[in-house]
């Protein structure tokens, strides 16, 4: 196979699948020329690679966005020290603003030139950094997670972005910036394929046939498509998708403003302004009215209620504004072992995640949730500890928003069969939790309110004091109501909340490690705490009966220890 | 079919009663090095003493005069210190002799805590790897501590302080040894 072949192979399948054939393609095959031989080889040979023009573009905006969230800092202090406005076309404001402009935009056509890649001998090799050069080797066997974004400015040109995750750091993750979509699928492919080889090989002696395949060979596959048909989209089957009405439920019922409010963080204090500007030109002013007894009392509670509910209505129809925004046109999907969530409205996001990985399902339910029979189900692989990714984007967490009961019933069927929620029998916690929490947190600090209210003759503190410890006192009796444990030989079972509800459940050979506690007190009453640590984090449940804790340990450890599963 | 040295080359998977599954609450616990709690002790002491000398130097040196507040301060800084150092010495002092660790085929086991008992079980089929720490106070004291790390995250590492070198080597070398290791 010759390079121009495979170049214009290349072009025409990105040109195909968008029905456009834009420069940024044409001028990227030279750029391109190796890239993908015959469909699936997705060595680009030992010459390193050059991105596709495109990719200057994604540069140009991360830097801005980077910049412009370093200066949003100090904006304050420029503004401060120096008055813009006044002076808003003054020469030196054009200056710095032309000065900015134009390093941000250079600075993508140098990241663009910093930035070289090669897949070579079953390797992603990455070069990039402008001031700090990172080198990044990800061998294609030990790559967890394949992401693929397509930014919208990508979508006309038909490239993608691939996010390549190993297990060990966050920091270790490699992104190839810009790549032709059939190229994007390729290697997607060709990793999944080389890691489920690479697992059998682990798992099972090497048998000779797939030797020749296995890690470290640098032969490149050419029989994947056959070998692992499991791996193709063909084979994919859709389990759940959303519509949009499921989504706008999952938007009011669930608190995504902060995906909005994120964004428009810096604009707050000027929000605010303008808010109460308009207020105070409409004639209601705050003040006032507390101040002064024009206004008799229901009629300011009715006031504050009016308010109170546009508040609500407006930052519901925001956190719709946010789900539809990640999760528009959600659908989940398995692909042989694995399972594919794809959504978003403006940039598609792809997850994927082996089965075998899902550590543990969770099942929430919040109290809206609860009145419109809804419930979030995450799937949960191991986290990579102090990694800071929004929990709706994270490779570790795979969502599937607001379904109805029963489908979460079947998802959680179709991870873990036999798995049910539900129907446990669960073993509830000791009413010592109450107590405990009461005595040793709250009583303390309320009883000291209660008594400054007392000695200062304030009747207000005091029964705002004792309004406070009832509230917790209930809160607690709510929490002791939900948590719970069960273990039916298969699965362990937690369900928890206080108002809503939450289930978890994982599969006990999965534990990492039992911890048992146990206070003097707790001991005497022969009470214990049981936590489960997990890939995906740890689980405890407190002032369980001890006899029941230690059996649990028991078997658990037992089924760890006995069945020597993988807990990958 | 051979039957190496280590466990199991042969498959078995008969139905256990629950009375044979092996016990936790049954384990023969092992204490660490009593010289844990000594040194522990003492370090809490220097840091105390390098403290109120810091304090006792600033609040007796010459050069320069400092505020009036400082000075009645200073003798609410040493008790302060002292009470402080105390309190942490007096639990290390009740608590070092309370962690306990066991060694089993297939897991190990630490006990440790004063008021709130937690006992913590580490397969060996889940570590990921094995360290043996040594900080330079330990050094001195010729003791090393046990790091096992599983999947489990940095949070959940499972230590334990206060062994003998030999001991921690010898831990070790069980971990690595064990067959299971790698296999995750």
């Amino acid at each position: 196979m010759t390079a121009p072949e495979t170049s214009s192979n290349l072009a025409s399948h990105s040109g195909e699948s968008h029905g456009l054939k834009d420069d940024a393609s044409i001028q990227s095959q030279g750029s391109e020329a190796g890239l993908a031989e015959p469909k699936l080889n997705v060595e680009t040979g030992g010459d390193w690679q050059r991105l596709s023009l495109i990719s200057i573009l994604y540069f140009t905006i991360r830097n801005i966005t980077n910049a412009a969230q370093g200066l949003v800092y100090a904006i304050p202090a420029v503004a401060i020290s120096f008055n813009i406005w006044d002076n808003l076309f003054s020469l030196e404001v054009l200056i710095g603003v032309a000065v900015l402009i134009l390093s941000t935009s250079s600075s993508g056509v140098i990241s663009y030139l910093m930035y070289k890649f090669r897949v070579h001998n079953q390797h992603v090799e990455i070069h990039h950094g402008v001031f700090q050069r990172r080198y990044t080797n990800l061998p294609l066997w030990r790559i967890q997670n394949v992401k693929i974004e397509r930014p919208f400015y990508y979508r006309p040109f038909g490239y993608a972005l691939v996010v390549l995750d190993t297990a060990g750091s966050g920091k270790e993750e490699a992104k190839i910036v810009a790549v032709p979509e059939a190229y994007a699928e390729a290697l997607k492919k060709q990793v999944l394929y080389e890691k489920a080889q690479y697992d059998e090989d682990e798992l099972e002696e090497p048998n000779g046939v797939n030797l020749s395949n296995g890690p470290g060979s640098s032969l490149p596959l050419r029989d994947t498509g056959v070998r692992a048909p499991d791996y193709t989209h063909a084979n994919e089957e859709v389990l759940n998708r959303r519509s949009v009405k499921d989504i706008i439920i999952h938007g009011i019922t669930n608190n995504r403003v902060w995906i909005i409010l994120g964004v428009a963080a810096p604009f707050y204090d000027d929000v605010f302004g303008i808010v109460s500007k308009w207020l105070a030109d409409k004639g209601l002013q705050l003040n006032q009215i507390v101040g002064e007894q024009t206004v008799a009392w229901w009629q300011f509670g009715l006031y504050a209620f009016v308010i109170l509910m546009m508040i609500m209505a407006l930052v519901a129809l925001l956190s719709v504004g946010g789900a539809l925004f990640t999760f528009y046109g959600y659908t989940l999907s398995r692909a042989g072992d694995r399972y594919i969530r794809r959504s978003g409205l403006l940039n598609k996001l792809e997850v994927s995640m082996r089965a075998s990985r899902i550590q543990m399902i969770t099942a929430k339910q919040d109290w809206l949730d609860k009145l419109l029979k809804r419930v979030n189900v995450y799937f949960e692989q191991n986290s990579t500890a102090g990694q800071q990714i929004q929990e709706l984007m994270s490779p570790n967490k795979l969502i599937v928003p607001s379904v109805t009961e029963y489908e979460a019933f079947a998802l959680s069927q179709e991870v873990m069969p036999g798995c049910d929620l539900r129907t446990q029998h669960y073993q509830t916690i000791s009413k010592r939790f109450i107590r405990f929490w009461l005595l040793i947190a709250w009583t303390a600090p309320l009883l000291g309110v209660f008594i400054v209210g007392a000695v200062t003759a304030h009747v207000d503190i005091m029964i705002g004091a004792a309004t406070m410890f009832i509230l917790v006192a209930l809160l607690l009796t709510l929490r002791w109501w939900r948590w719970g444990i069960a273990f039916d030989t298969k699965y362990v079972y937690i369900r928890r909340g206080r108002i809503g509800v939450d289930y978890q459940c994982f599969e006990p050979y999965k534990a990492q490690q039992v911890i048992i506690k146990q206070s003097v007190f707790m001991k005497r009453k022969k009470l214990a705490t049981i936590k489960f640590v997990l890939a995906s984090g740890a689980v405890t449940v407190p002032f369980l009966p001890e006899e029941y804790v230690y059996q649990l340990a028991d078997r658990v450890l037992f089924e760890v220890e006995s069945t020597r599963r993988s807990w990958m | 079919m051979t039957t190496s040295s280590q466990q199991e080359t042969v498959f078995s998977n008969n139905q256990l009663s629950i009375d044979e599954i092996p016990v936790l609450k049954t384990l023969t616990l092992l204490p660490i090095s009593k010289k844990y709690r000594a040194l522990n002790v003492f370090s809490i002491g220097m840091v105390a003493l390098v403290l109120t000398g810091i304090a006792t130097g600033l609040r007796f040196q010459r050069f320069w005069s400092l505020p009036e507040n400082l000075v009645l301060a200073y003798p609410y800084v040493v008790a302060g210190v002292v009470a402080i150092g105390g309190v942490w010495a007096l639990y290390h002092f009740f608590a070092d002799v309370r962690i306990f660790y066991a060694i089993r085929e297939q897991d190990i086991s630490k006990q440790s805590g004063l008021i709130f008992r937690k006992l913590s079980c580490q397969p060996i089929l889940r570590v990921q790897h094995v360290e043996v720490n040594r900080g330079p106070l330990d050094r001195w004291a010729g003791l090393a501590s046990l790091q096992v790390f599983s999947a489990g995250g940095e949070m959940h590492t499972f230590e334990i302080p206060g062994l003998s070198l030999e001991r921690a080597e010898q831990l070790r070398e069980f971990i690595l040894a064990h067959k299971d290791i790698g296999a995750r």
